[in-house]
């Protein structure tokens, strides 16, 4: 990637990652509370605040504050993107899908709580991503507010996460997977689930609908390089390193970029996808861009 | 009342509401790659004899407030989506282990297991996207729509089914009545809550839909459990397995003649609430028709005789 020389002014990535997260942390507790029947708020906190970085929901609250507008506007969306990322996590752990016991370094879900509670605490953490929109956004018309749920419903359904779970679930153990899958998986899997996170941020915000699709085309490019590095770490890191199964891909016989492209070219190709992202934020006021294009770089070095 | 209630014509009120909802629902779900969830979607929203009981009651709630159908139909199919992502879930072998769902095989048994999990979460978010997308704008302003969403989202959440699914499964002497009320009394709350929302109620008439259709809801499972405890074949080991399966009916924890007493309080209840809304004049004569119907079972809807 090439760097400009243009000074910048000074950008503290960790220090805003670690506020933002501390932010979204918070937000989360209240919104999850524990309440009757216990349990099944236990299960969904325990998935829910057991930690991660929040990349989902500080791309959602970055985007907001990119169009002008102000954290509060972004918080509950930036929670439901979370809650939404945390349930497709606890069902695509499940024994019937990829049979998963560890997660984020910890037991997983159903492993915890039992396979009934962890469907319906994914369940409820659905609708619940839906609700605290819909009830507990401010600041915000009801017009943009409503259009920022249809664009999450479209994101996660048939048409969005659930297709890309669909393919890449009938694609296991077949040889002849080809980048053109690989790639329909990742785009539904991984990437609108994120592009949703920023898009559902630059729609809170007030952001214009020029604005809003450059945004979705930047989330894309980044949802992209999310799993090719994903794909690159898995074959390179141990699983201590990464806090899951490492190699895990290898095993299950799941095409990924390396075993399609080489280590070499996959990270050409992550490459190409951070210039692709950042390009679009060229438009933008630097200062106010500058969290998304650390984000997007951290993407593309995360070691983890 | 009574006597405009008798001569109202539930059955084709009904038959023609499902006629239309039925057409609503195989528009909204047009297969596409990847295909297999798009059939397994279909399989639950569309299945044969559906009584489509919630969107009747929000259709009919609506009408009862001076709104239009049409401003009420997609959430109606709405909530078609999620009561069948619920039942989906419901029916998994972690959950209820049913592998038959309105006479014919249950989602996981036809798609697989992965495939009904995803089917499921697939259908909640259709929901909720087909409300934004379908909803005449210039008859439901946004924050009636909002209100929608919040209440559906509510009613198959943590608070909601998905609570009464988990205290069934838990079981506990306690938690029979509570479960009860979330699994059968919800659905039915919910979908009279957003037919009132649609139309623009006012907050006291929405908590007089609320009591009336969890009335009606919880009568309606009432009913049915005291006619499988009246109709059924003695001695079938298959029937012994289901109700084992199943779970505890009112008839198990309380017994027919308590059963009854239940289903009069209940049916005088949601009859009560309707008294409210006598300013609507004969609107109001389809919500009463729901209460006998769900008591007395006169006809036959949606091709079979139960749910």
């Amino acid at each position: 990637v090439q760097e400009d020389n243009r000074p910048r002014p000074a950008f503290d990535f960790k220090a805003y990652m670690l506020g933002k997260a501390a932010a979204v942390n918070e937000a989360l507790d209240v919104a999850v509370s524990l309440r009757p029947p216990l349990r099944i708020h236990e299960a969904m906190r325990y998935s829910l605040l057991a930690g991660g970085k929040r990349v989902r929901p500080i791309l959602c609250i970055a985007a907001c504050e990119l169009v002008g507008g102000a954290l509060p506007m972004a918080m509950p969306s930036a929670c439901a993107v979370e809650m939404i990322h945390t349930m497709s996590l606890i069902h695509d752990d499940l024994p019937c899908m990829d049979n998963d016991d560890l997660r984020r370094g910890k037991p997983t879900n159903h492993k915890v709580f039992g396979e009934d509670v962890a469907v319906l605490a994914g369940d409820a953490l659905l609708a619940f991503a839906f609700e605290h929109i819909a009830a507990d956004t401010k600041g915000v018309t009801p017009a943009r507010i409503v259009r920022a749920i249809g664009e999450l419903a479209r994101s996660i359904g048939a048409e969005g996460l659930v297709a890309g779970q669909v393919v890449d679930i009938s694609s296991e153990g077949i040889s002849a997977v080809g980048l053109k899958e690989l790639e329909f998986i990742h785009l539904h899997k991984t990437a609108a689930l994120l592009e949703a996170s920023v898009v559902l941020g630059a729609i809170m915000g007030g952001g214009s609908d020029a604005e809003v699709e450059k945004l979705r085309i930047f989330a894309r490019s980044i949802g992209l390089l999310f799993q090719v590095v994903d794909d690159i770490l898995d074959v390179t890191m141990s699983s201590q390193e990464l806090g899951k199964t490492a190699g895990k891909d290898l095993v299950a016989d799941k095409v990924t970029y390396p075993k399609l492209l080489g280590i070499e070219k996959s990270r050409e190709f992550a490459a190409e996808l951070l210039q692709e992202a950042c390009s679009q934020l060229v438009g933008f006021d630097p200062e106010k861009a500058a969290p998304l294009v650390a984000l997007a770089k951290y993407i593309a070095n995360r070691q983890n | 009342t009574q006597t405009k209630s008798a001569l109202f014509d539930l059955k084709t009120y009904w038959t023609t509401l499902i006629g239309e909802i039925n057409h609503k629902l195989e528009d909204a779900i047009a297969v596409q790659y990847p295909e297999q969830i798009y059939e397994a979607m279909k399989y639950s929203v569309l299945a044969k004899g559906a009584k489509r009981a919630p969107p009747v009651m929000c259709v009919a709630s609506c009408e009862l407030l001076g709104g239009s159908r049409i401003a009420a139909f997609p959430t109606a199919c709405a909530l078609e989506m999620v009561h069948a992502a619920s039942l989906i879930h419901d029916d998994l072998p972690c959950m209820d282990d049913d592998p038959s769902r309105r006479g014919q095989p249950s989602n996981h048994t036809v798609y697989g297991v992965d495939m009904a999990i995803l089917a499921g979460d697939a259908l909640f978010p259709l929901g909720f996207r087909h409300i934004v997308s379908h909803t005449p704008s210039d008859l439901v302003p946004g924050p009636r729509i909002l209100r929608v969403i919040a209440e559906i989202a509510r009613a198959v959440g943590s608070t909601g089914m998905a609570a009464g699914q988990f205290l069934d499964l838990e079981g506990g002497p306690d938690a029979f009545e509570f479960a009860q009320e979330k699994k059968f009394g919800e659905m039915a709350e919910c979908s009279a809550v957003c037919g009132g929302l649609i139309a623009g109620a006012e907050d006291e008439e929405i908590q007089r839909l609320r009591r009336y259709g969890r009335a009606v809801g919880v009568l309606y499972q009432v009913v049915d459990d005291i006619l499988e405890e009246t109709t059924k074949e003695s001695g079938s080991s298959e029937d012994e397995k289901d109700e084992e399966k199943r779970g505890k009916s009112y008839v198990q924890v309380y017994g027919v003649e308590k059963a009854r007493e239940v289903a009069e309080e209940l049916r005088a209840k949601a009859k009560g609430e309707l008294d409210g809304f006598e300013k609507y004049g004969d609107s109001v004569i389809p919500l009463y028709s729901f209460v006998d119907y769900a008591a007395d079972r006169g006809f036959s809807v949606g091709g079979e005789a139960s749910s």
